[in-house]
């Protein structure tokens, strides 16, 4: 009995439990991470292969219409569809990341119902599914560079090698903010209808599918350092700086990242869990 | 309260002065009589709040090793005390302290995906009821087994058979090994042979000193597998102790509950019904004193409408579902009525009760625009528990086609949910 864990129960009480419960679970953000992928591509053809599909079809109608219809210069030396496929990897990690996570508490209602456990691994399962689709589009994006380099003689920069540790950023970005939104879905649902939205409108306004210098260089002077203070397009700037040697790191952009990440992390967790107390409540 | 003094085994887990509030919401009476302004101010006003609590002071200890089962009717509180002390929700007031792992059976095959095969599912399963994966691998084996699957293990479980499917889930679940062992109806599942098994499963899980917390509306599992029992009743704990003393006090307001009426006004409503067209008020059970039915006895009962709209052409159907099971068979009645704005209907229903196997039911009304089993234009509905009643297992002396009818003295369960009376044999000796 001395041995065994207490559990203490009460309205708003803060328990350390919470955190070593999440470690307790992590098989379970595991295998949900695992159903998340099996299940999508259950009973489809080529199943896996839609994952690599996808970002290419992305890269190439990006690169079309912005590259080759609207003749938007790449950065430096880079192939105008090696730009774009940088710039769509963190895209990808933040948008998917901030529309799943703000929709963790609807998504699984039924299970919520009837088990207990700390909610996060919800969020947190996603967003290794994540992880793990992007992983799958950087070994296609590996080989993309391999053909470029062949056809073009482009060769990424040395700073390839810490593409794992500027992948955690955006999903940072997207993950808490994701997680400060959470609650606001419950009560009300039209966040659920705008995300998705503002994501596809954020998609234009980051450099995702264009040069961040081109843009910046676009944009009237006056309200230039809005857009430089984006912190999405400093996740995917920092992103571009590691493959493409000649970019220069962007500074501002990067630091509003980072300020916004520092924000969101202890903000998002706050809501997180002031909402999944009693959320079960509400739906 | 009858708790052994002389008891000395360590309290595992202890509530003190729990309390759950929820709010409610809802509008004022539709102004009926009031001008076109009060209509439109009606529509403008914001739903009243209102406070209810489910659980209200609620105290109690359980020892280790202690087996409690919480009583009480449909809205007494014992889900909801179950969801707090499984960390579903929080409560609104108070303590609950407890040592060592929880685990709940609130419902199994919690989380299961259809496009899993049943191995992915027991891992999926396994990890959403806690356990780490070395502990499945560790008994994988056993739960195959226990789920009589076998080699279907690898099908994808949509495959299955609904009892593969809640033995598999089952098979997850009973090999939980935690401190204490919350467990919610989850015996009323599987045919009658496998509910065997599970309650055998149980037996041992309790007789290895496990303590057990169990929700059950089935006495007999209550007398099977509890050593004390806590009745609650809107939401405050009436009775702490000696089983069999508990289930005389269960029986004693169950009883009185199923006595006669109903109220309606603040019944919660299902999903997406707003109380704004026509509203059904209240409803008595006619020409009966305890709502106990004898097999082919009619079932009578009037229910008060009231229109807040023009409605014409309103049809009903009566669903009638097993108290803590699945739904048995429904009754269509064609549009019926008219309604103008303001005015009101007894509905008088008749249904005999000879389709009914014997057991407790409860019954859901849906009133609905047009067909009745079309299901896009609901107006109105009580559902699930709308009314309950029973019909009787024992001491019927009914008659069928001048036949004696002893299949109601001895309808066993595996015989299913309802009746079929018309039928014929005919032997053609050669």
């Amino acid at each position: 009995m001395a041995s065994q864990i207490k559990t203490e129960i009460e309205a708003n009480g803060k328990n350390l439990q919470y955190w070593k419960d999440i470690w307790r679970y992590r098989a379970l953000a595991i295998e949900l991470a695992k159903r998340d992928i099996t299940v999508r591509y259950k009973q489809t053809i080529i199943g896996l292969g839609w994952s690599i599909i996808n970002p290419i079809i992305n890269m190439l109608i990006m690169s079309f219409i912005f590259g080759t219809v609207a003749h938007l210069s790449s950065d430096g030396d880079a192939p105008y569809t090696v730009m774009v496929y940088a710039g769509t990897i963190p895209w990808t990690l933040f948008s998917r990341n901030i529309l799943l996570a703000s929709g963790s508490f609807l998504s699984s209602v039924g299970i919520m119902k009837k088990v207990y456990f700390p909610r996060i691994i919800l969020p947190v399962s996603t967003s290794i599914s994540t992880l793990i689709d992007s992983a799958i589009s950087f070994f296609v994006y590996l080989l993309i560079l391999l053909i470029s380099f062949f056809s073009s003689g482009f060769v990424p920069s040395i700073r390839i090698l810490l593409v794992p540790l500027f992948s955690m950023l955006p999903i940072a970005l997207g993950f808490f903010i994701g997680l400060f939104l959470a609650p606001l879905n419950i009560k009300h649902r039209d966040l659920n209808q705008a995300i998705p939205f503002l994501i596809t409108i954020g998609q234009y306004v980051t450099p995702v599918a264009y040069s961040f210098t081109v843009a910046v260089n676009a944009v009237p002077e006056k309200i230039r350092f809005i857009y430089e203070l984006n912190p999405v397009a400093g996740v995917v700037n920092a992103f571009r700086w590691c493959i493409i040697s000649t970019n220069e790191f962007h500074w501002p952009s990067f630091i509003s990242a980072l300020v916004f990440i520092a924000v969101f992390v202890p903000l998002g967790i706050k809501r997180f869990r002031k909402g999944e107390r009693t959320f079960i409540d509400l739906v | 309260m009858a708790i052994k003094m002389e008891d000395n085994r360590p309290v595992i887990l202890k509530a003190t002065g729990i309390g759950k509030k929820y709010i409610i919401r809802h509008k004022k009476k539709y102004p009926i009589d009031g001008t076109r302004r009060d209509k439109m101010k009606y529509r403008l006003s914001p739903q009243i709040k209102e406070d209810f609590w489910a659980l209200k002071d609620i105290n109690f200890e359980v020892r280790e090793g202690e087996r409690v089962a919480i009583i009480g009717r449909n809205g007494a509180g014992k889900s909801t005390l179950l969801k707090l002390i499984s960390r579903i929700t929080e409560p609104t007031e108070g303590r609950i302290t407890y040592y060592g792992k929880v685990a709940a059976m609130l419902e199994v095959g919690t989380g299961f995906n259809i496009e899993l095969t049943g191995r992915e599912n027991v891992y999926l399963n396994g990890a959403i009821l806690g356990l780490s994966r070395e502990e499945i691998d560790a008994r994988f084996d056993d739960i195959v087994e226990f789920s009589e699957v076998g080699r279907f293990i690898d099908t994808p479980v949509k495959r299955y058979s609904s009892g593969m499917l809640v033995r598999l889930a089952f098979s997850v679940a009973s090999t939980l090994d935690p401190d204490i062992l919350i467990i919610d109806e989850v015996l009323s599942v599987g045919d009658m042979r496998f509910r065997e098994k599970c309650l055998k499963r149980m037996g041992e899980i309790a007789n290895k000193g496990k303590t057990i917390l169990c929700v059950s509306h089935i006495m007999n599992v209550v007398r099977g597998l509890c050593d004390r029992a806590i009745v609650l009743e809107d939401g405050k704990m009436i009775y702490d102790g000696d089983v069999e003393e508990a289930i005389k006090i269960y029986n004693g307001i169950h009883k009185e509950a199923k006595h006669g009426h109903y109220d309606y006004d603040i019944w919660n409503r299902p999903q997406g019904y707003y109380c704004d067209r026509l509203v059904i008020k209240s409803l008595d059970l006619l020409e009966t004193e305890d709502c106990i039915y004898a097999w082919n006895e009619p079932i009578k009962f009037k229910f008060h409408v009231e229109a807040l709209r023009e409605e014409s052409n309103v049809s009903l159907r009566v669903t009638f579902r097993r108290d803590g099971g699945g739904p048995v068979s429904t009754v269509f009645f064609e549009p019926f009525i008219d309604f103008k704005e303001g005015s009101s209907a007894d509905i008088y229903v008749t249904v005999n009760s000879h389709n009914l196997a014997p057991g407790d039911y409860k019954a859901a009304l849906t009133l609905s625009k047009g067909a009745p089993y079309d299901l896009h234009d609901n107006i109105d509905s009580i559902d699930p528990d709308g009314f309950l009643f029973t019909v009787m297992n024992v001491g019927s002396e009914n008659e069928i086609n001048g036949m004696r009818d002893d299949s109601a003295r001895l309808w066993s369960e595996s015989w299913g949910h309802s009746r079929i009376v018309d039928a014929s044999v005919e032997a053609v000796i050669k």
